[in-house]
């Protein structure tokens, strides 16, 4: 028996140090008692009139105390099943999942190459690759679909779109309190009943504050509605360094973490115990293109903090990876994809999204989905870390061998060649073979998988009743708002 | 005296706000005609300030800086300027439309045009189709701009012109717009005139547009 050791079952990333997290936290407990934060909405300024919150006209400062009883409440553990009825999605502290983005108003065209309108087709091929794809592990519509009939119920066609598509569990967008609701009871159909639901999530809502600490007033009905029936939320801002935010990381941080306790409290006061998720899409502002970077360094940089802090606080985190500000899938969005997943992956963040978005968030590609699948396997790989146990040693194995021994014939081998990773687009032959089997670029790799799977995968079907049933409440919905 | 004037274009290059405002009111103190302040002064610095972030020279913090610059200095100039002097760059109203709140590049817009001498009424976000069309009425900008950022929200500019062609104003205002889903051919669509991809290049677009209509 060997005493005091640390075995690294994964490997360790990890960006700020404890002094740092604390040093974040309080500035970001500072701003919410000095700055506070606007809110348009009656109902919450209600909530906040009724504490120990001091309320003038829109802003709301928030006391430090009423922010740490707050953080007491929200859950270290969420789970999420799909609508195959796979228990799949557990998210816990340092547990990794990858998925895609949203509501992308482009969609880069495989057959033309040019950028066209998204539509409801395309969120449902995205939903079939993604379902197809072992590493994605749960869905986000990755376009918008453009073709709905009206911009004020397209949540729920895209749902729709979605759950044509796939079977996983999803992050869903909707356009505001209502929609929210119709989203959850088509949810609650599928998981059967609202009980079920609440143990088993089959989505999380997506909300965003505007930053600078601001929060709108559909945003906050999304929130308090999350908060009243415990749908598990993410509210998680997106600054612009330099334009929204502070062009400091550290004040980006400070200022979106600031947002994040906001709703901490707001959600409290509203329902004690909703399952709120931390996020962040934390980058800058190109300062020569003026674009909402998804591919700058700085992306990484922020969000791998910002998940140091979300674990220091006992949150759950929704972070950003896989994601490009290249206009086509190239080699710039390849270097760029694969830095973001890579820092994200090894930060421990819970829900990784955006993966497969071009174009700095405008654009989907049904290629780039497939790209990913790819580096999100070496990625995890990589996270495995290094086995140091007996077997994994070797020694009897080396002493067996000797100097100017083989290991090809081993057992040892034939046994644990199979720990690595097995590339599935990635091309090792040697020269001769690949001119051989057509000079296949990456790209023509990609384009050939991408199309086998839009020609051959179908995801299991959805029950027929319960379709009807969904359809009802999308097509009430489409009355309402005739 | 144009030894002088260039003196205003190197101060406004530099972004010095506060040195720019007390050069402009000195040089009115002198017999020096406002119109040639601007436009001998002023608008050539804002020129190179332009061609040097196109050429990647100067980048948006210095640009901005640029923009206030000269802004502050408008603010100073503008009630001593004679009619026709402001050649194009009049007023310029701008606006998030209705259902959307995304603001920055709208801002970033409205800086830009404030930088180019533009006066710059910036009504917000999330603003109805008919407060543009009060604000034309009100204010009879040369220039109309329109920001959406959502697929869902742009099919609000081409109402904002159908309302102005109902108000029988839609002649008097150009119309240009933007926002990340916004395309030419939308523009084109809905019979907007102008559609620029960016801030950067709405200014050239704008004043492109001015100089062909007037000749
Ligand atoms: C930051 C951001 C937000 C912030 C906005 C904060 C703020 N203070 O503005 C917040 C978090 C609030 C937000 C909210 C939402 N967002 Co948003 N957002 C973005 C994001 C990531 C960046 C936008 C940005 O700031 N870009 C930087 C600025 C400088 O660029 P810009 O706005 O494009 O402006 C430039 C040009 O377009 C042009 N321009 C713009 N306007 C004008 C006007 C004129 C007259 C001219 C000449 C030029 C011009 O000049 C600017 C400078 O060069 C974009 C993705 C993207 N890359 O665009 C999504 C994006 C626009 N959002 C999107 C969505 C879906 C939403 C939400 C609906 C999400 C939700 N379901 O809750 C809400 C909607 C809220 C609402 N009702 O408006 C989608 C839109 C999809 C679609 N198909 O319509 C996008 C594309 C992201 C995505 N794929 O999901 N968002």
């Amino acid at each position: 028996m060997k005493m005091n050791q640390t075995i690294n079952r994964s490997t360790r990333f990890r960006v700020l140090s404890e002094d740092q997290i604390e040093q974040i936290f309080y500035s970001a407990l500072e701003v919410l008692e000095r700055t506070g934060g606007n809110i348009y909405h009656e109902g919450a300024l209600e909530l906040f009139k009724n504490s120990n919150a001091v309320v003038n006209g829109n802003n709301v400062r928030i006391p430090t105390t009423m922010v740490e009883e707050a953080l007491n409440f929200y859950p270290r553990k969420i789970t999420l099943k799909g609508r195959s009825g796979k228990r799949s999605l557990h998210l816990q502290k340092d547990t990794v999942t990858f998925g895609t983005g949203s509501d992308l108003p482009f969609t880069h065209d495989r057959e033309t190459g040019k950028r066209r309108r998204t539509q409801y087709k395309d969120v449902k091929d995205a939903g079939r690759l993604v379902d197809a794809l072992s590493n994605y592990d749960f869905f986000m519509s990755h376009g918008i679909v453009g073709d709905a009939p009206n911009p004020q119920t397209y949540d729920r066609h895209q749902f729709m779109a979605m759950l044509e598509g796939c079977t996983k569990p999803m992050v869903l967008t909707s356009v505001d309190g209502e929609g929210l609701e119709d989203l959850w009871r088509m949810g609650c159909l599928i998981q059967g009943g609202e009980e079920e639901f609440r143990l088993n999530p089959l989505f999380v809502a997506y909300i965003e504050p505007i930053s600078p600490l601001k929060n709108d007033r559909s945003a906050v009905e999304k929130l308090l509605f999350a908060a009243e029936k415990k749908i598990p939320a993410m509210y998680t801002p997106c600054p612009s360094s330099g334009a929204t935010a502070p062009a400091t990381i550290a004040g980006m941080l400070v200022q979106s973490l600031a947002e994040t306790l906001l709703a901490t409290v707001l959600c409290h006061l509203k329902n004690p115990g909703m399952p709120l998720i931390m996020g962040g899409v934390t980058t800058l502002l190109d300062m020569k293109m003026s674009t909402y970077s998804y591919g700058a360094p700085e992306l990484s940089l922020a969000s791998a903090a910002n998940t140091d802090i979300s674990k220091w606080l006992n949150l759950l985190m929704f972070s950003t990876g896989g994601c490009t500000d290249a206009k086509v899938l190239d080699e710039q969005a390849a270097a760029e994809q694969m830095m973001n997943l890579f820092y994200s992956y090894l930060s421990g963040a819970n829900l990784i999204h955006d993966v497969g978005y071009i174009d700095h968030g405008t654009n989907a590609s049904l290629e780039s989905l497939v790209l990913n699948q790819e580096m999100m396997g070496m990625v995890r790989q990589f996270g495995k870390g290094i086995n140091t146990d007996d077997d994994h040693l070797a020694l009897s194995l080396i002493e067996k061998q000797g100097p100017g021994g083989e290991y090809v014939t081993t057992d040892h081998t034939f046994e644990y060649w199979k720990e690595w990773y097995m590339p599935e687009l990635q091309d090792r032959s040697d020269y001769e073979t690949w001119k051989k089997n057509g000079s296949k670029t990456m790209s023509d790799r990609v384009r050939e998988k991408t199309q086998d799977l839009l020609d051959n995968y179908q995801p299991e079907p959805i029950d027929e009743n319960l379709n009807k049933e969904l359809h009802k409440i999308v097509d009430d919905a489409d009355k309402r708002h005739a | 005296m144009s030894m002088d004037l260039s003196k205003i274009s190197e101060k406004l290059i530099s972004g010095d706000v506060e040195g720019l405002k007390q050069m402009t009111e000195e040089t009115l103190q002198t017999d020096v005609n406002p119109g040639d302040i601007l436009n001998q002064g002023l608008l050539p610095g804002m020129d190179t300030v332009g061609q040097r972030w196109k050429d990647g020279d100067m980048f948006m913090p210095e640009v901005l800086r640029c923009a206030k610059a000269m802004s502050g200095a408008m603010d100073i100039l503008r009630p001593q300027l004679a009619e026709g002097d402001l050649g194009n760059a009049g007023t310029m109203i701008i606006g998030t439309v209705a259902g959307d709140l995304h603001d920055i590049g709208k801002d970033l817009a409205a800086m830009m045009f404030e930088g180019a001498g533009y006066q710059v009424i910036n009504i917000g976000i999330d603003q109805p189709n008919e407060n543009f069309v009060k604000a034309v009425k009100e204010h009879k900008p040369s220039l109309l701009g329109m920001s959406a950022l959502l697929t869902t929200t742009m099919p609000r500019m081409g109402e904002v012109i159908n309302s102005l062609k109902e108000s029988g104003i839609r002649d008097q205002v150009a119309v240009i717009i933007g926002g990340a889903p916004v395309t030419e051919e939308f523009a084109e669509e809905i019979g907007a005139d102008l559609y620029a991809p960016n801030a950067g290049s709405a200014v050239d677009i704008a004043k492109e547009h001015f100089e062909k209509k007037s000749t």
